[in-house]
């Protein structure tokens, strides 16, 4: 008799075969009872549909503009080539699909639109913030109480909801145009130039904020963990720090000790 | 299978009631995102409500609304993600979100299927079906409990909608369900729908299902719509309640008495009167057997 291990391997392989005569579903067929309906495939297949049909819909949703762009059938297909090809490792579909733009941009049929990549990046980095944990914003009278010798080494973090992208493309324009409440025009100047942008939940409110050269550096360098000490190398940083603190770019600093 | 953490051989206190009483009586229905709203400026007259539980794993404005209904009214916590059948080590992460979720919230019950979604740590996110034998059974029931120590209280196991079934199976679905709630010390939750959906689709009296079952053990049952398929029934939980789902219902309650009943649409998902309309249905039901 085979054992529930095996058994469980081989149908995970076999829902992600399509038709009958692939091997993990041959194998798996000679364990499963046929009916007067259905044959011992038959049975299978159902379960090959549904675990598609669910994977592809996960996607669909986080992934709306993505849907728009390609249409229903491209989408489809690119779905299921994704789900072979990345299977997923978390029980929260949530977590599903994190890889579909580094998939996309290698992905030959959709060359054609170089910006798809980073729409993708774009809506996970929504989906992330959507789903993120909540915290409360930092509080800016606390650096006022780090001691004077410790301000080199406080170290500032971003939001918990917060990711930064860059694009070559008007992305924030195109996500903008494909949302369901946009009315007016739907064109979109590819060559209008890039971007870099912060996605965050500001509260319960989502937040898709355009930012400058200056503060995409420094917010690249606080997501990389720079002390401050490093920061005070960047030009202006007196009123550039400030600036993003009251935006809600920064989510909290901690001071570190023992260098 | 390494312990998922210190075993002690008391289950820990429940922690201080923040809501109001979390019992549930009577029909209760489905919450989805798209009623929110509605439900908080319309306050609907329902007894409670089951949110699905990985809506609410992160944070946001998700978890927000349900603490907002929450105060409301009561509330159950219903998963796909336990996985509770399955070859792999349980997962810690997902205990661990769930027992903060449950902390938060205080639902009256917690409860996944009998099913699996993983092997080697990769997930399908369908719940698949197991055989049933002697060695699912044992591992199962050994899942449950520990998931039940980790998390400090009985689950409620619900029989799955399946579309096939093993050659080597050695009991049925009912007498696995029974025995289960024996070894593992849990509560069943009863779905009407999947158990004439699996009935109908192995060509078995669905009325064997309820009888055979333990009647204390059942604490919940669910109410769904399935869709006809060539050769089989579908469980897509986007329809209206079927006649022969209803008639089983009646006969499930006369059996296990008026046990609170679920309404669950998850697909194309109708306007809150659709579902309260349903909910009515099902409480008459259970009125005229109380």
């Amino acid at each position: 008799m085979i054992s529930l291990a095996e058994l469980q391997a081989l149908f995970r392989e076999a829902v992600f075969e399509t038709g009958a005569q692939q091997p993990a579903t041959r194998a798996l067929s000679r364990h499963v009872n046929a009916t007067a309906g259905l044959s011992s495939m038959q049975h299978l297949q159902i379960y090959q549909r549904a675990v598609m049909s669910t994977l592809e819909r996960a996607l669909e949703q986080i992934y709306p503009v993505c849907l728009q762009l390609v249409g229903d059938e491209f989408f489809g297909g690119m779905a299921r080539i994704f789900a072979r090809r990345y299977p997923s490792r978390s029980p929260d579909l949530a977590d599903y699909g994190a890889e579909f733009a580094e998939f996309i941009s290698a992905f030959k049929p959709a060359e054609d639109l170089p910006y798809l990549a980073d729409v993708a990046r774009l809506e996970w980095a929504w989906h992330g913030a959507f789903n993120a944990p909540d915290e409360p914003p930092m509080d800016p009278a606390a650096l006022t109480a780090v001691p004077a010798e410790d301000i080199r080494r406080i170290v500032f973090r971003l939001p918990a909801s917060a990711s930064l992208l860059q694009s070559r493309y008007p992305v924030e324009r195109i996500w903008q145009v494909n949302q369901p409440d946009w009315i007016g025009a739907q064109h979109v100047d590819l060559g209008s130039g890039g971007l870099n942008m912060l996605v965050w939940r500001k509260d319960h409110v989502m937040r898709i904020d355009v930012i400058d050269d200056a503060a995409w550096a420094l917010l690249n360098l606080i997501e990389r963990g720079a002390t401050m000490a490093e920061l005070t190398e960047i030009a202006e940083l007196d009123q550039l720090l400030p600036g993003c603190v009251q935006n809600g770019w920064i989510g909290g600093f901690r001071v570190i000790h023992g260098e | 299978m390494a312990p998922i953490e210190a075993q002690s051989e008391t289950r820990p206190e429940p922690p201080a009631q923040r809501f109001g009483s979390n019992a549930i009586a009577g029909a209760g229905i489905g919450l989805r995102s798209r009623h929110y709203e509605d439900i908080l400026t319309t306050a609907p007259e329902i007894p409670w409500f089951e949110a699905l539980t990985e809506n609410y794993l992160g944070g946001g404005s998700p978890l927000a609304n349900l603490q907002s209904i929450r105060e409301r009214y009561p509330l159950t916590l219903h998963g796909v993600g336990m996985s509770i059948g399955s070859s792999d080590a349980l997962n810690e992460m997902y205990l661990t979100k769930l027992k903060a979720l449950v902390q938060r919230i205080e639902p009256a019950w917690v409860s996944d299927h009998l099913a699996w979604i993983s092997a080697e740590h990769r997930y399908v996110h369908d719940l698949l079906p197991l055989p049933y034998t002697e060695e699912s059974l044992q591992h199962v029931a050994e899942r449950i409990r520990r998931a039940q120590d980790f998390l400090g209280r009985r689950l409620l196991i619900e029989n799955p909608s399946s579309y096939l079934s093993f050659r080597h199976d050695e009991i049925t679905e009912w007498e696995f369900l029974g025995a289960l709630t024996d070894i593992a010390d849990c509560e069943l939750l009863f779905d009407v729908n999947n158990a004439y959906v699996c009935a109908t689709n192995r060509g078995i009296d669905p009325l064997h299902y309820i009888d055979s079952l333990p009647a204390d053990r059942v604490r919940e049952i669910h109410l769904a719509g399935y869709e006809e398929h060539h050769g089989y029934l579908f469980d897509t939980h986007g329809y209206r309640v079927q006649p022969p789902v209803w008639a089983l219902f009646r006969a499930a309650v006369k059996k296990f008495g008026p046990v609170p009943t679920l309404i669950e649409w998850d697909t194309d998902i109708p306007g809150l009167d659709v579902l309260l309309g349903e909910a009515g249905k099902a409480q008459a039901v259970l009125d005229a057997v109380a």
